[in-house]
């Protein structure tokens, strides 16, 4: 028997767990299966934004080197097609600025997800465990410390929305969440 | 524009966004992964500013704020926090480490680089 069948077995009857179940067990097992496929489904994406932005990377450099070469331009010819290359040049700058915001949300979503996976492996051990999951003190424990995991102010919302107000408001809270203002929100800067 | 920019983040992805930000206005860049990384490259290229991530492995951002600020080259260059933390108390730490100022994530290009332009000043 392995340390953590062992562990989850502590004050199941004996006949569940010489049969090697107990609900416990079952639990870790599917929270362990959720986290399996969150970590392949981000590996996956994480390859597939890897490539875009290497993609990426080429447009800006091409870009730029569009830019230096018009700079370069003969004035006669500067006067004819310059300033049109210009202004193209400068939309795509735009849009540029306008993917460098976004390829950062996911950035982002992976971090989330990664505070998803871990609350879901500390739940796994945490449920097989009948010692704990028996005593408010551990779950309130347990609660404390993914509290502190969500950092992101989205987070943070989506916690207190489901953990502090956990009654029935709590899926339309998070909607009115989600809904937020139109367009793509950036973070606020600060200087001290 | 002109400096040198020490960026410091885990995600490579997030590097390379800060690097064509910066880049595209003419600042030279030099990359660290985490503050290990980060404070082995200041000591050895001076750098005239500092942006850093808060959550990375080893050594995280607040610690490197606190590590370079205890050195006499770094006294007095800026330092920026780019994170997606934007908690008063994790904030209030980094004011306390000696970070001059904190952006949270995603940043916008221009005002990133009109933040960066103002702190250099």
């Amino acid at each position: 028997m392995s340390a953590s069948t062992a562990e989850s077995t502590k004050g199941a009857s004996p006949a569940a767990a010489a049969a090697g179940f107990t609900p416990e067990l079952q639990m870790a097992n599917m929270l362990g299966l959720c986290e399996a496929q969150m970590e392949s489904a981000i590996h996956d994406s994480d390859k597939a934004v890897d490539a875009l932005i290497q993609a990426f990377t080429c447009l800006v450099d091409t870009s730029r080197s569009v830019n230096a070469l018009t700079a370069q331009l003969p004035a006669e010819i500067k006067e004819t097609v310059g300033a049109g290359l210009s202004q193209q040049v400068e939309a795509i700058s735009k849009q540029m600025a306008s993917a460098v915001v976004a390829f950062q949300f996911y950035d982002k979503l992976s971090q989330r997800l990664g505070h998803v996976r871990y609350s879901l492996s500390t739940l796994a051990l945490f449920v097989c465990d009948r010692a704990q999951t028996t005593s408010p003190d551990q779950w309130r424990r347990l609660l404390n410390t993914l509290r502190r995991l969500y950092r992101t102010e989205e987070e943070r919302q989506i916690f207190q929305s489901v953990m502090e107000g956990i009654a029935e408001e709590g899926p339309v809270t998070i909607a009115a969440l989600q809904e937020g203002p139109a367009g793509v929100q950036v973070g606020e800067i600060e200087l001290f | 524009m002109s400096g040198v920019i020490l960026a410091v983040d885990d995600s490579a992805s997030m590097r390379q966004m800060v690097r064509f930000t910066l880049e595209g206005a003419g600042y030279k860049v030099i990359q660290a992964n985490d503050g290990v990384e980060a404070l082995e490259l200041a000591k050895t290229s001076g750098a005239d500013l500092v942006l850093t991530d808060v959550n990375m492995p080893r050594m995280d951002g607040l610690t490197l704020v606190r590590e370079l600020r205890a050195l006499d080259s770094y006294k007095y260059v800026p330092m920026l926090v780019l994170t997606t933390e934007s908690g008063q108390d994790t904030k209030m730490r980094g004011k306390q480490a000696g970070a001059t100022g904190w952006i949270v994530k995603p940043f916008n290009p221009e005002q990133l680089l009109a933040t960066i332009a103002r702190v250099l000043q």
